[in-house]
């Protein structure tokens, strides 16, 4: 007897026990719903909230204030913490904010998550080059050029490359700087007027002519009418002592592009070197020896005026008074020439117009006529060519 | 009609309407004998079941706390981490009222942080946390947390665990051994959801609360905490609590300059416990009217400093992140380090309800970027960033000032998801514990139950008690062992010659089986009272035993249950218990234990 009731006590602990656990799974199953209803409403609001602060603070760093954009950017990775765009977005404005160490934490955090992302690592180099950091700022550019990028990869890595070069040069490293900029001429698509023209642009600032001039020309090919690429393949030609090329490019260009300073200057330049140069080819003797008269004229008046402290600037030397004294003898030397002597006496002569254009310069400054520079060019083209 | 017979329910293939052999009514039988093993009150199945659906009902009330607190910020501070002025100065001060008159009035055990609470019930009510503890946790902390008291919600999530834990086992019927357990069950499985760190969750609540890695517990323990930070996932997401910049410690000596952390992080988690220690007593001895001010002038206090300062209010969760990618200068961690010690401290001798945990690792990481910062301007050499040392320092403090070192150290790892700077937070931490405990007996949480007048076992004084070993009261070479072999004369006669008539004898039977043999009983094989014809050997000595074999580092506690029996035990080696190393005594223990009192 004593054992049924001990054994129903048993069974009724464990039927009770079987119920109130059924009773638990039912309200974890209820209790489960409700949390999710309430998560999804919280998320909703919290990415709400999340999206409104990163537009705000979207506008405040296209609009140029950093720091607004920052806090901004704060509140909403406050609601979407592990956002990798709004941590890019953060770091970005604190670099403009100049809080580049700040930068740095948020990149590398996203450089581990994705170590071969392309913007991530330009932005990295950027904030390198903030901090002064060469041999980082190095290695994020070729980090970014050689890694992936999610849209348009070989405009993108261009870019970057480009900015590698711009920074080389900044840093005044042009032979380092070469290397790249050869690469990205390579790499430079021959129908892109705009890449074509960077590309030339930065071959012109290594002193590579004959490449740049290529680049122009292929960027003329897609649009003849470039004032960039004709302004770029004139300096191309004019570096390349090319004259009357460069005067063609440079006429070519509309009147508010030719009347700039520098284009103004190289083409007046042009045409004095055009007018003047006794070396160019076709030229009767007649025409050379009286562009070699012309010359000497040109060059003892500018060293006169220049002895006689004219020009000069204050406390400036005087000219090497040999210089004058020799493009004297060479004038005189010449009235009484045949011109089979003068013929003979081009190379001597110019060579003394050179030089008295040189110590004009050391004494007075650089020339401001377009026939004395195009005289120092032509002497500078000699002297190269000799040498 | 008689009564069903539960314990015996008819066989699946007589239940009317399922025809006897058919797949339902095998699976009926399946089902039947799951469940009967399952429910069986005795059954350690239904222990770790119950630890899984305790997870995720833990994991469930989390979310929803974390969620309230959230709505309850945005609503009352806006969602700007830098809210208005007025806002900051009125809402904290202005929300101190309610707060105070539901923790004086409708929910009194929701005060403090929960820790000790949840010890409190472990260790004196059974395993007992009333279910309305778990609703005014959460209705106060949200409000007390939302409202942007410098306060953290993971000690009161530990509570709540515990709670749900405890009326689950009060409705399920468990034994009292169980409902005791089921409270760190329920505890750990909040605390993991809480961090998002099942590892620190386990490591604290038998760090602190439960004090063994009993293996009953240890399971149970772990599948909770597991399965409430999966539920926890499920809803928020998996990502740890902050986004830590990659680093590496690449120069060991740089481990000085995290020892230098620890020494500093040590004293300030000192100075925070003295001081909490010091003024709680003098603020419990206000009057009773005041209670109903104290949240609400803390609330003014916190507003007043948030005006300038918004960082130091509420959990603090992104201004850590913030510090963890190096965005503060710092001068500007420092102030933020002691500012968030003013505020903490003054939140939670208020009374207003809230945990320690999220503060401590806010002042841990902005103490630990400062002292970053003032090694990187005296040693520009450093690799080490500041976001580094925030990071060791928030573990550095949280072993000073909770004094649970372990649970430190993985916290760190855990909540950073960064394994790499292991090894600088171990050496920091260390000292910071060492620090905190050489000038601080008491841990913060044993003082606050003493101070509330409840002596808890401390788990630390526990951890370090002197443990007394056999090795510490056997006496070596006190007896005279006898082999089977050997002839009772010759025993005799060693026997005799001994100096020391009252040496036990003890019998080597066979390979790790000693007897007690009596020297009477030799005597008389030995002078053939026995009446034996032929000559008898120790091996037909009548002896008394098996006698239970102990080892000398075993724990003096645990022999003592087997000294009684015997007036002698045998002491063996455990390379090889035929060898005997000494003879322990019930008189031998209780000499060892006097003296290790008396020292």
């Amino acid at each position: 007897m004593n054992m049924h009731a001990a054994k129903d006590k048993r069974a009724s602990a464990r039927h009770g026990r079987e119920a109130v656990l059924a009773s638990a799974l039912v309200l974890l199953a209820l209790m489960f719903v409700v949390t999710a209803f309430v998560s999804r409403l919280y998320k909703k609001r919290v990415h709400e909230l999340g999206d409104r602060w990163f537009a705000n603070g979207d506008s405040a760093l296209h609009s140029g204030h950093p720091t607004a954009a920052l806090a901004d950017y704060r509140n909403g990775l406050a609601y979407v913490p592990g956002n990798e765009v709004f941590q890019f977005h953060l770091a970005q404005a604190l670099a403009a904010a100049g809080h580049a160490d700040e930068a740095e934490g948020y990149l590398l955090n996203l450089l581990s998550a994705s170590p071969g992302n392309g913007e991530i690592n330009l932005a990295l180099a950027r904030v390198a080059v903030q901090k002064k950091s060469e041999p980082d700022a190095l290695r994020y550019y070729h980090a970014a050029i050689y890694g992936g990028w999610d849209e348009d990869p070989i405009a993108q890595r261009w870019r970057a490359r480009r900015e590698l070069c711009e920074y080389l040069l900044g840093r005044g490293a042009p032979s380092q700087a070469e290397s790249e900029i050869i690469a990205l001429a390579d790499n430079t698509p021959g129908n892109d007027v705009s890449q074509l023209n960077a590309a030339g642009n930065l071959l012109l600032d290594v002193s590579l002519w004959s490449r740049a001039l290529g680049e122009f020309k292929s960027a003329l090919a897609v649009d003849r009418h470039d004032p960039e690429a004709l302004t770029g393949a004139g300096t191309a030609e004019f570096r390349l002592a090319r004259y009357s090329e460069a005067a063609a490019f440079f006429e070519r260009l509309p009147e508010n592009r030719r009347s700039s300073e520098t284009v103004s200057e190289m083409l007046a330049t042009a045409r004095a070197a055009e007018s003047i140069d006794p070396f160019l080819p076709g030229l009767s003797a007649a025409e050379k020896s009286a562009r070699v008269d012309r010359a000497l004229a040109d060059s003892e008046a500018l060293l006169s005026n220049c002895t006689q402290g004219a020009s000069r600037s204050p406390g400036a030397q005087q000219p090497n008074p040999d210089s004058l004294a020799a493009v004297r003898k060479a004038i005189s030397d010449r009235k009484r020439a045949p011109v089979e002597r003068k013929m003979g006496r081009l190379d001597s002569d110019m060579a003394a117009v050179y030089q008295a254009e040189i110590a004009a310069r050391s004494a007075c400054g650089s020339p401001k006529s377009p026939t004395a520079r195009a005289l120092l060019l032509i002497g500078d083209a000699r002297a190269g060519g000799s040498q | 009609m008689s009564r069903p017979d539960l314990a015996n329910p008819p066989a699946p293939d007589a239940l009317p309407g399922i025809e006897s052999g058919s797949v339902l009514s095998r699976m009926g039988a399946v089902y039947h004998g799951w469940m009967r093993r399952l429910v069986s009150p005795r059954g350690d199945q239904f222990f770790l079941v119950l630890a899984v659906v305790i997870g995720v009902f833990s994991g469930l009330a989390v979310v929803c706390f974390r969620i309230a607190i959230e709505w309850t910020r945005l609503v009352l501070l806006g969602s700007s981490l830098t809210p208005s002025p007025l806002r900051v100065l009125l809402v904290p001060a202005l929300c101190g009222i309610p707060i105070a008159l539901l923790v004086i009035h409708a929910f009194p055990r929701a005060r403090g942080s929960g820790v000790n609470q949840t010890k409190t019930a472990v260790y004196i009510s059974n395993g007992y946390v009333p279910f309305d503890t778990v609703i005014g946790k959460f209705i106060t902390c949200a409000l007390a947390i939302g409202s942007g008291q410098s306060l953290g919600p993971e000690d009161p999530s530990l509570q709540m665990g515990a709670g749900i834990a405890s009326i689950l086992g009060r409705r399920l019927k468990l034994s009292q051994e169980r409902l005791r357990l089921i409270a760190p069950v329920g505890a750990a499985a909040g605390l993991a959801a809480a961090f998002n760190a099942p590892v620190s969750a386990v490591l604290f609540v038998i760090e602190e609360v439960i004090g063994t890695w009993s293996a009953g517990a240890l399971g149970a323990i772990v599948l909770a905490a597991v399965s409430s930070v999966v539920t926890m996932r499920w809803f928020l997401g998996s990502e740890s609590l902050f986004r830590v910049p990659p680093s590496q410690l690449n120069d060991p000596a740089e481990l000085l300059a995290y020892a230098v952390l620890g020494v500093v992080g040590g004293c300030f988690a000192l100075a925070f416990l003295k001081w909490i220690g010091a003024a709680r007593p003098k603020i419990q001895a206000l009057p009773k009217r005041t209670m109903y001010l104290l949240p609400a002038a803390a609330g003014l206090l916190i507003g007043t400093a948030g005006i300038w300062l918004p960082q130091v209010m509420g959990a603090g969760y992104p201004i850590i992140d913030q510090a963890l990618h190096g965005e503060y200068v710092w001068h500007m961690l420092l102030i933020l380090a002691i500012l968030k010690i003013a505020a903490t401290g003054i939140s939670f001798l208020s009374g207003a309800p809230g945990g320690m945990f999220a503060p401590t690792l806010f002042i841990g990481a902005m103490l630990g970027g400062a002292v970053g910062g003032v090694e990187h301007h005296f040693f520009p050499g450093l690799t080490s960033t500041t976001a580094t040392f925030a990071l060791v320092g928030m573990g550095t403090f949280f072993a000073g000032f909770l004094r649970t070192p372990i649970t430190a150290v993985f916290m760190v790892v855990e909540v950073s998801g960064n394994y790499s700077m292991i090894v600088p937070v171990m050496i920091s931490s260390l000292i910071a514990y060492l620090i905190s405990r050489r000038f601080q007996k008491v841990p913060l949480f044993d003082l606050l139950t003493r101070q509330d007048g409840v002596v808890l076992p401390s788990i630390e004084e526990r951890r370090e008690r002197v443990r007394l070993v056999v090795e510490d009261a056997m006496r070596a070479g006190a007896a005279i062992t006898l082999d089977p072999p050997e002839s009772v004369f010759e025993a005799l006669r060693r026997v005799e010659a001994d100096a020391d008539p009252n040496r036990p004898l003890l019998l080597r039977a066979r390979a790790g089986e000693w007897r007690l043999v009596d020297r009477d009983e030799l005597r008389r094989l030995a002078t053939h009272e026995s009446g034996a014809s032929v000559p008898q050997t120790a091996a037909d000595l009548s002896s008394k035993g098996p006698l239970p074999l102990i080892f000398p580092d075993e724990s003096l506690e645990e022999v003592l249950r087997w000294a009684s029996d015997w007036p002698v035990l045998p002491v063996v080696s455990r390379a090889d218990p035929s060898r005997l190393e000494g003879v322990l005594s019930l008189a031998d223990i209780l000499h060892a234990f006097r003296t290790s009192a008396a020292e």
